[in-house]
C-alpha cells in the first residue's frame, strides 16, 4: 500500500511540474494585437494624403491656367540663377536629407499634377510630332 | 493490521495515472509545437514576400521617399511654365512606355548640376543645369526618355528585389507614414546604390536603348539623347557635374551603341523636328544670359 501512495505522489508530482514548467500559448498574438493600431495609422496616413491632394499646393498648383512660354515666375526666378556652392554632390548627402513638410507636400502635389490629354495632343500637333 | 489495498487496484492505478500524465504532457507538447510551427509559418510568409516581385503600391511608397529627399536636397525649380512644358515633353514620351500602369510625373530641379534623376513609382527629375545644356527639344526628350526607360525597366527596383535587407525595409514600410525610419533608411541605401556606386551598365545600356525607342516613337529624331551626351561629356571635362558622367559607361560607348540601334532600325528621321525654338522660347529662364 504504502509503495503504491509513493509512486501515485510521485506521479503526480510529475504532473504538475509538467503543467507549470510547460510554455503557454501567449494569450494573444502579437500581430493580431497590433492591427488595429497599425490599421489606424494607415488610415491616418490616407487622409493625410487625400488632404495633400486636396490642396494642390506649390506651383504644381493651377498650372492649368498657365500657358505659353512665359509667366511672372519666369521673371521672378531668371535671376535666381547659380547656387551651385553647397549643393549635394553625392548619394550620401542626399540620401541624409531629411524631407520637410513642404517637400513632402510637393512630391504630393507633382503626383496630383497632369496635364489634360487634350492639351497633350495640342502641344504635338503644334511640334509636327507624329507619334506612333 | 492496516487493511490493504486490494492488489488488482494497485495494478492498475499506476498505469492509469501514467497514461493520465502523458496524455497532459501530450497537450502541451501539442500546443508548443503549435507555436513554432506557427512561427515557421510566418517566417516562410516573410521570405516568400521578400522573394516576390515589388508592388505597384510598394515601387510608389519608395519613390515617393526617394523624390522627397530630392526635392529636399535641390528643391524644385519655382517656374510654373517651364515645369508644365517638362510635364509636356515628358508625357509625350512616357506615352510610348511599356509600363501603361505607371502616372508618371516631371519636375525640374533648381541646380546647376547637369543631372536628371527618376525614382521608382514614375517620378523623373531635370535640373536646371540639364535643361540649359539642352539645345533643343529632341535633347530634352532623349534625356527624359532615358529616365523612364529607367522606370519602366524596373532597373531600380530590381535591386531592391535582389536586396532581401533593402527589400524587408519596403516590407516593415507598409505599416509606416512616410518618413519613417524604415522607408529612410532605404531610400538613403538606395540613392547611394543609384547615385555613388552606380547602375549596372547593362541598365544604363538599356534605358538608352528604350529611351531612344521612346523618343523615335513619339515623333522625335532618335538621336537627341546622344547629343545631349557628347555635350555633357565636353561639359563634365570643362568642369561641369554630373552624377552620369560619374557612374554611367563611358559617353563613346553609349552612343556608339545608340547610333548602332538607329542604323539596325533603319530610322531615317534626321527630318524630323528639333523644336529648337521652342525649347528656346520655353526654357529661356534657365539659359545662361549671352
Amino acid at each position: 500500500m504504502k509503495s503504491a501512495l509513493r509512486i501515485l505522489a510521485l506521479v503526480f508530482s510529475f504532473v504538475l511540474l509538467g503543467g507549470i514548467a510547460a510554455p503557454r500559448p501567449p494569450a494573444q498574438d502579437q500581430s493580431t494585437q497590433a492591427q488595429p493600431a497599425q490599421d489606424q495609422s494607415q488610415q491616418g496616413q490616407q487622409a493625410e494624403k487625400d488632404k495633400k491632394k486636396k490642396k494642390g499646393g506649390g506651383f504644381f498648383g493651377g498650372l492649368k491656367a498657365v500657358s505659353g512660354s512665359g509667366s511672372e515666375q519666369q521673371e521672378a526666378t531668371r535671376t535666381a540663377g547659380s547656387k551651385s556652392a553647397g549643393e549635394p554632390e553625392s548619394g550620401q548627402s542626399i540620401g541624409d536629407v531629411t524631407p520637410s513638410a513642404a517637400d513632402r507636400q510637393a512630391v504630393s502635389a507633382m503626383e496630383g499634377y497632369s496635364i489634360p490629354a487634350p492639351e497633350v495632343k495640342k502641344f504635338q500637333d503644334d511640334g509636327l510630332l507624329k507619334s506612333k | 493490521m492496516k487493511p490493504r489495498m486490494p492488489l488488482r487496484a494497485c495494478r492498475w492505478g499506476v498505469p492509469i495515472l501514467a497514461v493520465f500524465a502523458l496524455l497532459v504532457s501530450a497537450r502541451d507538447a501539442s500546443a508548443q509545437f503549435g507555436n513554432i510551427l506557427k512561427k515557421a509559418t510566418d517566417k516562410a510568409e516573410k521570405v516568400q514576400k521578400a522573394m516576390a516581385p515589388m508592388t505597384l503600391q510598394e515601387e510608389r511608397e519608395v519613390g515617393r521617399e526617394v523624390s522627397a529627399k530630392f526635392i529636399g536636397a535641390y528643391h524644385l525649380y519655382p517656374d510654373s511654365a517651364l515645369t508644365r512644358y517638362v510635364n509636356m515633353v515628358g508625357s509625350t514620351v512616357a506615352a510610348q512606355s511599356e509600363r501603361k500602369e505607371i502616372s508618371y510625373h516631371f519636375a525640374v530641379l533648381d541646380s546647376d548640376m547637369i543631372n536628371a534623376f527618376s525614382a521608382p513609382g514614375g517620378y523623373v527629375f531635370i535640373t536646371r543645369g540639364a535643361l540649359a545644356l539642352c539645345e533643343d527639344e529632341s535633347e530634352l526628350a532623349g534625356v527624359l526618355a532615358h529616365e523612364v526607360g529607367h522606370i519602366a525597366g524596373k532597373h531600380v527596383i530590381h535591386i531592391v528585389e535582389r536586396d532581401k535587407a533593402m527589400r524587408a525595409g519596403v516590407e516593415e514600410a507598409q505599416t509606416h507614414t512616410p518618413g519613417s525610419a524604415y522607408l529612410e533608411n532605404m531610400s538613403k541605401k538606395m540613392l547611394i546604390k543609384i547615385l555613388d556606386q552606380g547602375l549596372a551598365p547593362g541598365d544604363e545600356f538599356d534605358a538608352d536603348q528604350r529611351g531612344v525607342r521612346y523618343a523615335h516613337a513619339a515623333g522625335y529624331p532618335a538621336d537627341g539623347l546622344a547629343r545631349f551626351l557628347t555635350k555633357l561629356d565636353q561639359a563634365t571635362e570643362q568642369g561641369g557635374k554630373s552624377f552620369w558622367t560619374r557612374t554611367h559607361p563611358p559617353v563613346p560607348d553609349r552612343n556608339a551603341r545608340i547610333g548602332q540601334t538607329i542604323s539596325a532600325q533603319h530610322w531615317e528621321d534626321t527630318d524630323r523636328p528639333k523644336l529648337a525654338e521652342r525649347f528656346a522660347a520655353e526654357t529661356k529662364a534657365v539659359k545662361p544670359k549671352a
